[in-house]
């Protein structure tokens, strides 16, 4: 995501013939990703639609917690809205969009889980699973779920240690938490990643369009 | 159930400090109170008097009115939702016309006048350096940064007062009062006397152009300051001419409108529109369409969030103090 805000930010991920950095996936300009990345997928060919089934013998690098597509996302369990544990692995077997963002009763993250909201039947009959992962706490993520009727999972990254491991970038010169969604496949790879600050509907659009081309 | 009209103290930025604890009140003894309709629950009666109009209002009941609606008539002041009035003909309020609270003082005069002055010695100062000189394009062109600058200056200071702090607020306090009375009541701005309307603008201009005009005699800062200033002064009565409806404008007012070179009346009227939070500008509004398409404001919003964790008031549903009365709007802003 450019550390200044702009009307496009689409970030979405085409196929891969060859590793890239994070820095030329996900941004124009993003200073606090690292300035190299081992290329381990030196080789391997990831098509980002139209294949969920990828090679087992791919492995997350072992040296950068960062995730990036086809690498498999580090599990978590986090607290839910009502207080419950719960672990990424529980959604093995499905594809998961996980969306990480600023902040609870915001505008741009209100639109944004209004918009899953809407489209979540078509997520549901896509075979996904819809998680949202902020900093706030449990109390907050039930009044904002009660508030405007959110049917998925919100989990709180107090201190965020899950956005940092997982490696979303902040924006404006690190000021604000990012705002990012991965589009995980049945066996936890990443398939997409999209960061767009500014337009939060469109990470429905983009992971709707990805999960229905699948 | 009776509620004031009106309030003519809650106006945009420029009340002097003696309307401060007069914010929704007017000044009596011309108070007037009638029923509203829907939108203000404020219950307080305390000079209840009739509301005088000079043309028939005509009620939907089975009770017409003719010259003089006592409001205070028992029927009146049932529970039962008060009758809605339809406006048979434009009609006038003297009463609120008169109200001094509108009007300029000697003192609001003084100020103007004051500002003027500074700033028509930096345009003096810029002009003849420039002719002195011979160079007359740094100066013009440090003019037309300083009208550009100077709308970018009136959205963020409107987009601050508008979302943050209260009437407790050191300094700023009785103007973000007045702006929140403003988004309540906006049609007001239009009745305010003209030197009334600009008093605090010119005040803030006298004392930040003066030392300028003391101190240098640039041409090229001159021009950008006399402009800039001048622009920054007058916004509140390009403001005002925003609120006001086309058929009372003069033709030069309107064709500037919609021009671009001063703010025009629809653009401004969508910042009057929930969420309050587009169209912050309003010398030219040159910088509301980069500012909105950007989100820039969203942008500052967030950060101080995070940073300080203060919400800005456009986040949240509007309360009743911000909400706009539109009943009251739409009946008396024709006048």
């Amino acid at each position: 995501m450019a550390s200044t805000p702009l009307p496009t930010a689409k970030h979405s991920l085409p196929s891969l013939l060859h590793a890239q950095t994070p820095k030329t996936l996900l941004s124009r300009k993003l200073p606090n990703l690292p300035k190299s990345f081992q290329s381990q997928f030196c080789g391997v060919k990831l098509s980002h639609s139209s294949n969920f089934a990828v090679p087992s013998s791919f492995k997350k690098s072992s040296i950068l917690a960062k995730v990036s597509k086809g690498s498999v996302a580090p599990s978590f369990s986090l607290k839910d809205q009502d207080g419950k544990t719960v672990s990424l692995s529980k959604f093995k077997g499905k594809p998961v969009v996980v969306y990480f963002y600023p902040a609870d009763e915001t505008p741009g993250c209100t639109k944004q889980a209004c918009a899953f909201r809407d489209s979540y039947e078509k997520f549901k009959k896509a075979g996904a699973e819809v998680i949202g992962i902020s900093g706030d706490d449990p109390s907050s993520h039930k009044a904002f779920a009660k508030k405007y009727r959110l049917p998925f999972t919100l989990l709180s990254d107090e201190g965020n240690k899950v956005r940092k491991d997982w490696g979303v970038p902040a924006d404006l010169f690190g000021t604000l938490p990012g705002r990012q969604t991965y589009v995980l496949d049945k066996n936890g790879v990443v398939q997409l990643i999209y960061n767009n600050q500014f337009q939060p509907e469109k990470h429905i659009d983009e992971t709707l369009k990805f999960l229905q081309s699948a | 159930m009776f509620a004031e009209v009106a309030p003519m103290s809650a106006f945009p930025h420029l009340r002097s400090l003696h309307h401060v604890n007069q914010c929704h009140y007017l000044s009596p003894p011309s108070h007037i109170y009638r029923s509203i309709t829907t939108t203000t629950t404020k219950s307080r009666r305390r000079h209840p008097e009739p509301l005088v109009v000079d043309l028939p209002w005509v009620l939907n009941t089975s009770t017409p009115a003719t010259t003089t609606i006592a409001l205070d008539e028992p029927s009146l002041q049932s529970t039962d939702p008060p009758p809605v009035l339809k406006r048979s003909s434009p009609v006038t309020t003297t009463s609120m016309l008169n109200d001094p609270s509108l009007k300029s003082t000697w003192s609001h005069r003084a100020w103007v006048a004051s500002g003027c002055t500074t700033v028509l010695v930096s345009l003096a100062k810029s002009v003849t350096g420039a002719a002195d000189s011979g160079t007359w394009l740094q100066p013009i062109l440090a003019g037309v940064v300083g009208y550009v600058l100077a709308d970018l200056g009136s959205g963020v200071y409107h987009w601050g007062i508008d979302n943050y702090g209260n009437e407790n607020t050191p300094v700023f306090g009785s103007q973000i009062e007045a702006f929140q009375g403003h988004h309540k009541w906006p049609w007001i701005i239009t009745r305010r006397q003209f030197a009334n309307n600009l008093h605090a603008l010119a005040r803030a201009v006298s004392f930040t152009v003066l030392p300028i005009d003391l101190i240098f005699n640039d041409p090229v800062l001159h021009g950008f300051v006399s402009v800039c200033s001048g622009c920054i002064m007058f916004s509140q009565q390009f403001h005002a001419w925003a609120h006001s409806t086309k058929s009372k404008l003069h033709p030069l007012v309107v064709a500037l409108q919609d021009a671009g070179v001063l703010v025009s009346r629809s653009m401004h009227g969508a910042h009057h529109r929930p969420p309050y939070d587009s169209n912050y500008c309003i010398v030219s509004g040159v910088w509301n369409e980069l500012l909105d398409t950007y989100k820039v404001f969203e942008a500052l919003e967030m950060i101080l969030f995070f940073k300080l964790g203060v919400r800005p008031r456009s986040w949240s549903e509007p309360s009743s103090n911000w909400t706009e009365e539109t009943d009251t709007s739409s009946l008396i802003a024709e006048l």
